[in-house]
């Protein structure tokens, strides 16, 4: 299934999805140490991102969102892409900052189509998802 | 997208590699928002500290200086972590002393503060100052009417080495009005205090579902600067927004009507006791009344803040630690009024840096095994982030809460009856 969106930061990846109907900071839910959410009593705690196609909302918190999100790619513990339903100015240029494929504005409501742990590619330069067909 | 003349040579100039590349950086955020053109700044605020070396290095390198003002967030402090003793302070010393030097070395201005307005540097309404900072962004573009997008550390460092920013998000007048509107049902605030304050901002935060601009309608007008400043800038700790009008409070909302959309797309939103109840709740991570630290000053304190500890310190001596995030100048001020002296001798001590996000006593990567692992404080945003960034054992709840808390080490706090 392919699903067309708006790049914020083009380039391409895969890998399986973890899925977050709500609004996400690097800083403070993300341990950038382990690539797990750390945020005491977050749905999510525990769950680690690294290494996932993370889709969520978007972002929220603080503006140092950016320097953990790059401090987590300097790990090896960062999401390989995000999608996102509209990424806000915080989420946009840390993810540019540090790299990282991402869409927003998916044309359809993303989170009815994508479940935790589906293999999900992204070619954010072209400004599309793909659901499915793994090649792992 | 449009580049001026001497936009496109400042992506030319070899000579000039870190404003080069900030310009890139800039471009590619504003295409990424469809923003038309980039636009000249007021000024421009940084969080140099908080930048990763390798990124401050690149963004910085050939640059000389600004024509405009910079001027910066909080910064480490390894030399006072020192002094106080703690564990791992020499370690963050040499980074911190390089990105100091080269901060100078700009000419810029070493404010050190998330509250700049408190050292009369604030934007005139409709000035446009990037910055870092989420809780500066929301009070400058709310209590001042500045023109602020949302913007991280990194990016910031860009707009103020080249004194530009993209004209996107709130820089729009189309864009400053409220999308969601909140008005309280059956509390009462006249007896409220600025905690009270945090927490709605905290609950406001929570309910809005992305980058929205809200107002709050409803509250008694012209609300003390401590308290509206409390409410908005809770709100983009829980959620993303980054300008709340306070009806009859500031600037741009003397009426509801002058900041509303006035359509059927504004969503209104009644905030009751349960919802209140549910969010002082949620900002109390602990689970026992053993408390080792108490952080104050989150944002960094005002004058009137500094005045209200030291009366509830009065002569007593504290158990715990106590940090009070202020600025140099209203430190200074609280140490005319003889305040930080009432303060110091209780126990407490001041850091003008940040008591949440980089908590020298809570957070184990400076304080090593001396660290607080519980501690309390009377900001949402500050209880969020010892709790999730530090992972303390956190206490919210009043001025008198957390003063009594530091007297006896103990939490009796209870929540409101609201």
């Amino acid at each position: 299934m392919v699903i067309r969106a708006h790049r914020i930061c083009g380039g391409k990846a895969e890998g399986e999805a973890v899925v977050y109907q709500g609004l996400f900071s690097f800083l403070g839910d993300l341990d950038p140490a382990t690539g797990r959410i750390c945020l005491p009593r977050h749905p999510l705690e525990g769950v680690s991102v690294a290494g996932k196609v993370f889709v969520f909302v978007t972002g929220k918190g603080s503006g140092g969102s950016d320097v953990a999100l790059w401090a987590a790619k300097k790990k090896g513990n960062a999401p390989v892409g995000i999608v996102c339903r509209e990424s806000e100015p915080v989420l946009s240029g840390g993810v540019i900052a540090a790299g990282i494929p991402t869409v927003d504005r998916p044309e359809i409501n993303i989170f009815e189509r994508i479940k935790t742990g589906d293999w999900v590619r992204i070619d954010a330069t072209e400004g599309v998802i793909r659901i499915g067909g793994a090649s792992r | 997208m449009y580049l001026s003349e001497e936009e496109k040579r400042m992506l030319d100039d070899n000579r000039c590699p870190g404003r080069r590349r900030a310009l890139e950086l800039l471009v590619r955020l504003a295409e990424s928002h469809d923003a038309e053109r980039l636009v000249p700044v007021s000024y421009a605020h940084v969080a140099y500290d908080f930048c990763p070396e390798d990124f401050w290095n690149s963004m910085t390198e050939g640059v000389h200086g600004t024509p405009h003002r910079v001027t910066t967030h909080p910064s480490f402090s390894p030399e006072i972590w020192e002094q106080w003793g703690l564990p791992h302070a020499e370690a963050w010393r040499g980074e911190h002393e390089r990105k100091l030097k080269k901060f100078m070395a700009l000419g810029w201005l070493r404010t050190e503060t998330c509250a700049e307005y408190l050292l009369g540097i604030f934007p005139h309404k409709g000035d446009i100052v990037p910055m870092a900072g989420s809780c500066m962004q929301i009070a400058n573009n709310s209590l001042f009417g500045a023109r602020v997008d949302r913007m991280g550390t990194l990016p910031s460092l860009a707009a103020a080495v080249c004194g530009r920013t993209p004209l996107m998000g709130l820089l729009l007048p189309e864009n400053r009005r409220a999308d969601y509107v909140f008005e309280l049902e059956d509390v009462d605030v006249t007896d409220w205090t600025p905690s009270h304050y945090h927490c709605l901002g905290y609950c406001i935060g929570n309910r809005v579902p992305g980058y929205r601009v809200v107002a709050v309608n409803g509250l008694p007008p012209n609300l003390p600067f401590d308290a509206a400043r409390a409410l908005v800038i809770s709100m983009p700790t829980s959620g993303t927004i980054a300008l709340a009008h306070v009806v009859g409070t500031t600037p741009e909302a003397p009426t509801l009507s002058a900041v509303s959309r006035g359509d059927a797309s504004v969503n209104l939103i009644k905030i009751g006791k349960k919802d209140l109840q549910t969010t002082w709740e949620m900002l109390n991570f602990q689970d026992t009344d053993r408390v080792e630290h108490v952080a104050l000053g989150c944002p960094h304190a005002t004058i009137d803040e500094i005045g209200r500890i030291s009366a509830l310190l009065g002569g007593r001596k504290i158990k715990t630690s106590l940090l009070i995030g202020a600025s140099a100048p209203v430190e200074a001020l609280a140490r005319r009024q003889g305040w930080a002296e009432t303060i110091e001798k209780a126990g407490g001590r001041f850091l003008p840096a940040c008591p949440s996000i980089g908590n020298p006593f809570t957070r184990g990567d400076i304080s090593g095994d001396k660290r607080a692992k519980s501690a309390a404080t009377n900001s949402a945003r500050c209880a969020h982030y010892l709790s999730s960034v530090s992972g303390a054992k956190v206490f919210f709840g009043t001025d008198e809460d957390c003063i009594n808390a530091a007297v006896t080490g103990r939490w009796k706090g209870e929540p409101p009856t609201w």
